[in-house]
């Protein structure tokens, strides 16, 4: 394999030579192994080997950026020709640059050998599971893959960061089905760096599964109320990050369209909400440790106690809007359990909805968003009553953020987040 | 990339079970300016060769980047590698590939060259004319991006095919302050569609029909800044032309692909049953239609079956399938070229190519007068679909529809319903078909397809506020 460092240099050389002021780029070299299951039954195993070059020039005050998937020396002096040729094309822009060198250091993390036949007898193993303690369930699709990389990122003012990484991950797709009836799709998806426990005791896939079966016979609400929902850890994590995305990030910060453009350091949020990005956390499997743009990955916090603390912003923008850049590229976000155990939670509501995963069109820029509520179920009584189809709820996710009742003392790790289930109030639920 | 065959077909002439190797070339182009700022300017290129062999109903696949013989053996080495590990560690499988003729097809049509600057040159000067004619936008996003696939496909079986697929369009996203204070946001693709930028930026009056779409944008974009929200709740709607393609696609399309019917769907239980309402049919073409080529069009897939219309729904009625060639085989019916992969290092999966729902016979207009009270729903801007057949699209423009007539815009909603349920309430169809192109179909990889339809009178469930 080709050393990262050094054709990172011999690029970033070769971009300077052709007129580039700064210039970045980012290396990547790796092999997967991925295991498919289709329709319940073992159907292919894939390898894939590729590498890849993205360099990004800044010539003029102006900016083009190409990646191509090839090492070989023709394949990257035409792409420096064209990225040099995207540049002479731009508009100028002052706040175009590329980070500043600080401390370059060297990544290892997780595993960087696989066992091909104990991966495979896992994976059996895990249909079989499945199969005998889930009657119900049909495994739609079944990925299972191990993937090894190593990357570099490098830039003319001396930054280079390099992170070998190499992990396993599973994905399953499944439903629920009795005679004709059947359920919607579920999906399970986590990392994991060993295969010395049977994968079907990894994170909590045995509730999914178990709720997947009760999912069967599930019944339409009559009319429409306001009520509380019940939101999943994975439910809760995507409304949370879906509202960043909606406020924090770059485009709608640098046009000022964005209802928190000017709220930092206040509160945006219920004092109960805490989400912080936790890249660097060891209970995170293969995240990233490097910034997209040529820093190291820090923690830290998005909202703290209701409060916003940072924007999500890249340096670019950080330039444009004169605030502080993101501290991490990163999708590892822990958000702080509270005080109630989950049971209390459900015993508390009167009547709403235990939401598991939520179908809709991407939200409006205010935040309003609408769609179907899937994999749900009715909660009446302080209990849950029974599965919901043809369900959808309305809301405004700024509104939902701050109507948290309460968030369950149990908090999840599977991985890549730690999250709690969420209470909140004042959504708009709706029927037939 | 052509030249390549030669040592393709050379290599399969050993091949002792079904094989297939594909080269394959990605490549994508995009410009981005955000109220006036180039904040993309970007290109990429991806390519390699995979191939993919079939052992005792296991199947081996490999891919890798480079492209010199050497490497190109390995891949195939290592694909059948794959496969004799599945075979070897398994009990063999009861699956087999239905029987398909040796096809052909070979782009024969020059492949222009664009440059960054003619993108960069067309969506400034566009962008200059929404900032002067759109004077309450609160921000304006003008995109410009292309995206091509090239791929050489060999057979065992005797396949060649060399086809190309390129795409080229212009979206304007416009964002302005609505009557309580809060921001709303409209877009559109304004030009467009197969091909490349000098069949839709060069032409003398290119310019001129970006800046007419632009005006009609915006003057629904302050319209909708007056809207108000559905009411939830079931509703009598007409779907524009426009979003019928969306319904074609998410709400049947997906549950009637064979790797999905096995997996579940709703669709396995009523195959030959009545499914919607006598006067709809749906079908996804391959390439060419009644109402002229599709708008992406497919020669020969990528398992090297020659591509074919899939009847999916008649007067009503389901009537297949989309298979690849293994599903095929398995519930006895004719692959017709559903099964394609979007980059050199994927497998071919079954995906929909140009689905719609073919037109009827009513005009718009009586459509819109057939109903007393009811939502006209004009702009969609993604959609998602379940294998129950449960659907949802995110609605972005629409109107009431109050005694017959357009009254007040909507705000965004949703619309969801279950697609056998649904289709069962058409009462009417238009006698036009809009196709959509520009997006990507999400099934483990990406894919884009094509998909239209007339305006359709149905009953859906919408959400309120």
């Amino acid at each position: 394999m080709k050393d990262l460092k050094e054709l990172s240099v011999e690029i970033l050389d070769l971009l300077k030579q052709e007129g580039a002021d700064d210039a970045m780029v980012t290396l990547s070299s790796g092999s997967m192994t991925e295991f498919n299951v289709d329709g319940g039954d073992l159907s292919l195993l894939r390898t894939l080997f590729n590498d890849s070059v993205a360099m990004m020039a800044i010539k003029d005050k102006k900016k083009g950026v190409i990646s191509v998937n090839s090492f070989e020396a023709d394949d990257v002096k035409n792409a420096v020709k064209n990225c040099i040729e995207a540049a002479n094309s731009a508009i100028e822009d002052e706040a175009l640059a590329i980070s500043e060198l600080t401390e370059n250091e060297d990544f290892l993390t997780g595993i960087t050998k696989f066992d091909r036949e104990k991966l495979l007898y896992r994976i059996k193993e895990y249909m079989d599971d499945v199969a005998r303690d889930y009657p119900k369930i049909i495994i739609e699709q079944l990925i299972v893959s191990y993937g090894m990389s190593e990357r570099c990122v490098a830039n003319t003012n001396g930054v280079c960061y390099t992170q070998q990484s190499g992990y396993y991950s599973l994905y399953s797709m499944f439903s629920a089905h009795e005679g004709e009836n059947g359920t919607s799709f579920n999906g399970i998806s986590f990392d994991f760096y060993d295969l010395d426990t049977p994968l079907i005791e990894i994170n909590r896939q045995r509730e999914d599964y178990e709720r997947a079966e009760k999912e069967l016979y599930a019944k339409a609400i009559d009319g429409k109320f306001v009520g509380k929902v019940l939101a999943s850890p994975d439910m809760f994590a995507e409304f949370v990050g879906t509202a960043l995305d909606n406020f924090i990030s770059d485009s709608v910060i640098i046009d000022g369209t964005s209802p928190w453009r000017e709220k930092l350091n206040t509160k945006v949020a219920s004092e109960k909400l805490s989400v912080r990005c936790i890249p660097t956390d060891e209970r995170m499997i293969g995240a990233s440790l490097i910034h997209s743009d040529g820093y190291k990955n820090e923690d830290f916090d998005f909202i703290r106690d209701g409060v916003l603390k940072s924007f999500d912003l890249s340096l670019y923008a950080s330039n444009r809007t004169g605030l502080e850049r993101v501290k991490a590229t990163s999708s590892c976000i822990e958000i702080d359990g509270g005080e109630t155990p989950l049971d209390e939670l459900i015993k508390s509501i009167d009547k709403g909805i235990f939401i598991c995963r939520f179908s809709g069109g991407a939200p409006a820029s205010n935040g309003d968003i609408s769609g179907v509520a899937k994999n749900s179920f009715m909660i009446e009584n302080g209990e849950i009553t029974h599965a919901l189809t043809e369900t959808m709820i309305s809301g405004n996710l700024e509104e939902m953020i701050n109507n948290i009742v309460e968030l369950s003392k149990e908090n999840f790790c599977d991985g890549s987040s730690v999250l709690p289930y969420a209470l909140i109030d004042g959504v708009t639920i709706s029927g037939k | 990339m052509i030249e390549q065959n030669r040592l393709l077909r050379t290599l399969l002439t050993a091949a002792d079970s079904p094989t297939e190797m594909r080269v394959q070339e990605n490549t994508g182009r995009k410009v981005i300016l955000l109220s006036g700022s180039l904040v993309g300017n970007s290109s990429n290129n991806s390519k390699g060769v995979s191939a993919r062999v079939f052992k005792n109903g296991y199947w081996g696949f490999s891919a890798g980047s480079a492209l010199d013989p050497k490497s190109v053996r390995a891949v195939l080495r290592a694909a059948n590698k794959n496969a004799n590990f599945l075979a070897d560690s398994l009990p063999a499988k009861d699956a087999s590939l239905a029987p398909v003729s040796a096809a052909s097809y070979l782009f024969n049509k020059p492949i222009p060259n664009s440059t960054p600057k003619e993108f960069i040159d067309f969506a400034k000067e566009f962008d200059d004319y929404v900032e002067k004619a759109c004077p309450k936008l609160t921000s304006r996003t003008i995109v410009v991006t292309a995206d091509s696939m090239e791929k050489l496909l060999c057979t065992s079986f005797g396949t060649l095919s060399h086809s190309v697929m390129p795409r080229i369009y212009l979206y304007l996203i416009m964002s302005a302050d609505a009557s309580d204070g809060s921001t709303i946001e409209l877009f559109d693709v304004i030009t467009g569609g197969y091909g490349y930028f000098g069949d839709y930026f060069t032409k003398q009056d290119s310019m001129e029909k970006c800046k007419a779409a632009a005006d009609s944008l915006y003057e629904e974009l302050m319209q909708k800044a007056q809207g108000i929200f559905p009411d939830a709740g079931v509703a009598d709607v007409i779907l524009d032309s426009t979003l019928a393609g969306m319904l074609a696609h998410e709400a049947v399309g997906h549950t009637v692909e064979a790797d999905l019917v096995l997996g579940g769907s709703v669709a396995g239980h009523n195959l030959g049953k009545q499914v919607a309402s006598e006067m709809v049919n749906l079908v996804d073409f391959a390439n060419d239609t009644p109402y002229g080529l599709a708008p992406l069009p497919v020669y020969v897939d990528d398992e090297g079956v020659k591509a074919k219309d899939a009847w999916l729904i008649k007067d009503g009625i389901l009537t297949g399938f989309m298979n690849n060639r293994e599903t095929a085989a398995h519930f006895d019916m004719e692959p017709y070229g559903n099964a394609r992969a979007y980059s050199f290092g994927d497998e071919p999966l079954i995906r929909m190519r140009n689905t719609a729902i073919l037109p009827g016979k009513d005009k718009l207009e009586d459509m819109i007068a057939s109903i007393d009270n009811g939502y006209y729903l004009t702009r969609t801007g993604n959609g998602q679909a379940d294998t129950t057949g449960e659907f949802m699209f995110g609605i972005n423009m629409g109107y009431e529809i109050k005694n017959g007539k357009l009254a007040r815009p909507l705000r965004d909603t949703t619309i969801s319903g279950v697609a056998f349920d649904m289709l069962k309430t058409v009462t009417m169809l238009s006698d036009n078909i809009t196709w959509e192109s520009s997006g990507f179909c999400g099934k483990k990889q990406p894919m884009p397809v094509g998909l239209g339809g007339p305006a359709v009178k149905c009953k859906v469930n919408i959400g309120g506020r």
